[in-house]
């Protein structure tokens, strides 16, 4: 695991926690929240962040819907059975393999994309072991922690306690 | 809806306690669905063994009550992905308290009504050769075959389920991982730390995980009233009389709810009347899927008189024939004291329309729809008519086609009723095991629904 410098704090309110969110971002940091559950309140007060997962949703679809038509074409073509005159590759009944296959695809790439970005950011804003052993930010707690240098963690230290936390921690390891 | 009062670490602590100890009462439950799940195994073994001619499956019935099952079993697992998802998409608050036991009902459905296609080729574990895979002759399924369509269906909409099922379980077992390490439970943490996907519940993981939650709604949507299209199609596709017609896809879609809904009040009321969960599975939820299941009702009734009305407008003399036979039979054997008794398709079309079209009329009174006893007699009702809904259009159509040299009757025999009161049995063993391992309610998503803890007044 890196080696993690900063502030962390725990919060039992929601609308404390988020104007101290957003008063570290005024400070030019980017926070990381951790919640019981997702809140539109920590959204506005992050800066409405979007996620690209719809971008590898719709790739898989359409490789999905791609793979049905192109593969039922194929094995038709493959192994010819032809039944009362009707087209060898015939559209309408095909159009259910690629249904079917836009959705297996797009419900497959989207776990494994969720998966992925997940891991991603998690390695870019690392978490220090100590919020890892603190277990109620699954049940009721609201969690922050700020990524920074030495010298500054008085001052983020300040405006956790200045927002009410309830626990402030310094981590310098 | 009312737990929006309650503080998250209240939720946690009420959803946490219906995983404790069970009360000795809970191993007897189970042990009566085990026994009919060994009834189910003995019953499989013995067909698989001895071969389909061991079933009332002949000439010219070639589909009987084990195609009954899937459709029965596919339907059922319907009202789980239409609670999850459509009702997500369309904000309906009081799905929250019971999506997450209809999905799992949902997944539990689906993997029952699985068994019954293996089961029902006859020699199981060729079954793979439903699959189009690269073999030495390059020999491909028909894609142009409606049971090749429904092998994909069914198989996507498992995985979909499945997996949308477990990413709901994700941030609840995350909760459990943390109490577990809390309490000083290793193993219970060691096995609940990797199947919690190492949730941390930041703020990157929650906005992922909602989009990728908001996806899997949208695509399971559509998935939901395609499957049982395409389970409709098996038979519509068909030149059978009483198969053959445009209304089955959403026919088969309405009843599946209806059936689905009906099963999830099935299983729901006790597990409020059990758990004491008043507060969250409140009066308001049962009342809001008892309407659902009245609207569904009305559907289904409907689609009853068109295929009757289409069965006499079509001016087809097979088409007439087959409306007659159902609920009629041979004149000869409308009798119940002579030596032909009455058959069974006439049994399962009187059922029928008695369960689902006038059993559930009582619903549209409040007082009815409020009293937990009086729904889940209904809804137990609606079970039992729905299975043979399924059974009068599988078994009927096919005793009466068009030659009458040809036609045929059809009782299941021993081993076809202990493979139906097995996957019963299947079902609910595995229900019951899930209610006990596993948050049967999304404790994120009572959490979401509650009113979040503030220092001041709410704001938008």
């Amino acid at each position: 695991m890196a080696k993690f410098s900063g502030v962390w704090a725990t919060f039992e309110y929601l609308d404390e926690m988020s104007h101290a969110v957003e008063k570290i971002r005024e400070k030019g940091k980017k926070p990381t929240v951790l919640s019981p559950c997702p809140r539109h309140e920590i959204d506005h007060a992050l800066g409405e962040p979007q996620t690209r997962l719809p971008f590898i949703s719709l790739f898989a679809g359409m490789l999905g819907c791609l793979t049905g038509y192109s593969f039922t074409a194929w094995t038709a073509s493959d192994w010819v059975l032809p039944v009362s005159g009707k087209p060898i590759v015939a559209i309408p009944p095909f159009t259910i393999i690629g249904f079917e296959l836009t959705i297996l695809f797009t419900a497959l790439f989207t776990l494994a994309g969720m998966v992925l970005l997940g891991v991603i950011d998690t390695l870019r804003h690392p978490l220090p072991p100590a919020v890892k052993k603190y277990t109620r930010f699954q049940r009721d707690r609201f969690g922050v922690v700020v990524d920074c240098d030495p010298a500054q963690t008085q001052d983020f230290e300040e405006i956790f306690k200045s927002y009410g936390a309830e626990e402030v921690h310094i981590e310098n390891n | 809806m009312s737990g929006t009062t309650f503080t998250y670490g209240k939720i946690n602590d009420d959803m946490l306690r219906m995983l404790e100890r069970p009360h000795p009462s809970y191993f007897l439950l189970l042990l009566g669905f085990l026994t009919a799940l060994g009834l189910g195994v003995l019953s499989l073994a013995v067909q698989v063994n001895v071969g389909i001619g061991y079933s009332g499956i002949n000439h010219p019935i070639a589909w009987g009550v084990y195609i009954t099952n899937f459709v029965f079993w596919i339907g059922i697992g319907h009202a789980g992905t239409l609670i999850s998802a459509v009702f997500y998409l369309t904000r309906a608050p009081w799905r929250t308290a019971i999506y997450r036991a209809a999905e799992a009902m949902t997944v539990f459905a689906v993997m029952t009504a699985g068994l019954f296609p293996l089961l029902h080729t006859g020699r199981p574990w060729l079954a793979y050769w439903l699959i189009p895979y690269p073999n030495q002759r390059m020999l491909w399924v028909n894609f142009k075959s409606p049971l090749a369509w429904d092998v994909f269906a069914v198989s996507t909409y498992m995985t979909v389920s499945i997996l949308f099922f477990m990413i709901g379980l994700i941030p609840d077992i995350a909760i459990l991982r943390d109490e577990a390490i809390r309490k000083g439970q290793k193993l219970r943490a060691m096995i609940f730390t990797p199947l919690s996907l190492f949730w941390r519940g930041t703020n990157y993981q929650w906005m992922h995980y909602m989009r990728a939650y908001l996806i899997y709604a949208a695509i399971a949507t559509p998935l939901v009233f395609s499957v049982h299209s395409i389970v409709s199609w098996d038979f519509a596709m068909s030149s059978i009389p009483g198969w053959h017609t445009t209304i089955f896809a959403p026919y088969f879609v309405a009843g599946a709810i209806f059936s689905g809904l009906a099963m999830v009040m099935t299983v729901l009321i006790p597990v409020r009347v059990v758990f004491g969960l008043e507060d969250y599975i409140t009066d308001h939820v049962v009342q809001s899927v008892c309407r659902v299941i009245i609207f569904t009702s009305i559907i289904v009734g409907y689609a009853y008189a068109t295929e009757f009305f289409i069965g006499w407008y079509s001016g087809s003399p097979f088409e007439k024939a087959i409306f007659y036979f159902r609920p009629f039979g041979l004149m000869e054997e409308w009798t119940l004291t002579g030596e032909q008794s009455i058959g069974f398709p006439q049994i399962a079309f009187f059922l029928m329309v008695f369960c689902n079209v006038i059993a559930p009329i009582p619903l549209w009174r409040w007082k009815i729809r409020n009293n937990l006893v009086a729904v889940w007699i209904i809804c137990g009702l609606i079970n039992v008519g729905m299975w043979f809904e399924r059974f009068n259009i599988v078994g009927s159509s096919l005793q009466r086609e068009f030659l009458p040299a040809a036609w045929g009757s059809y009782w299941p025999t021993v081993v076809e009723f202990g493979i139906t009161v097995g996957s019963f049995g299947f079902f609910f063993t595995l229900f019951s095991l899930f209610v006990k391992a596993l948050p049967p309610m999304a404790i994120m998503e009572l959490k979401e629904a509650a009113h979040p803890p503030m220092k001041k007044e709410a704001h938008g």
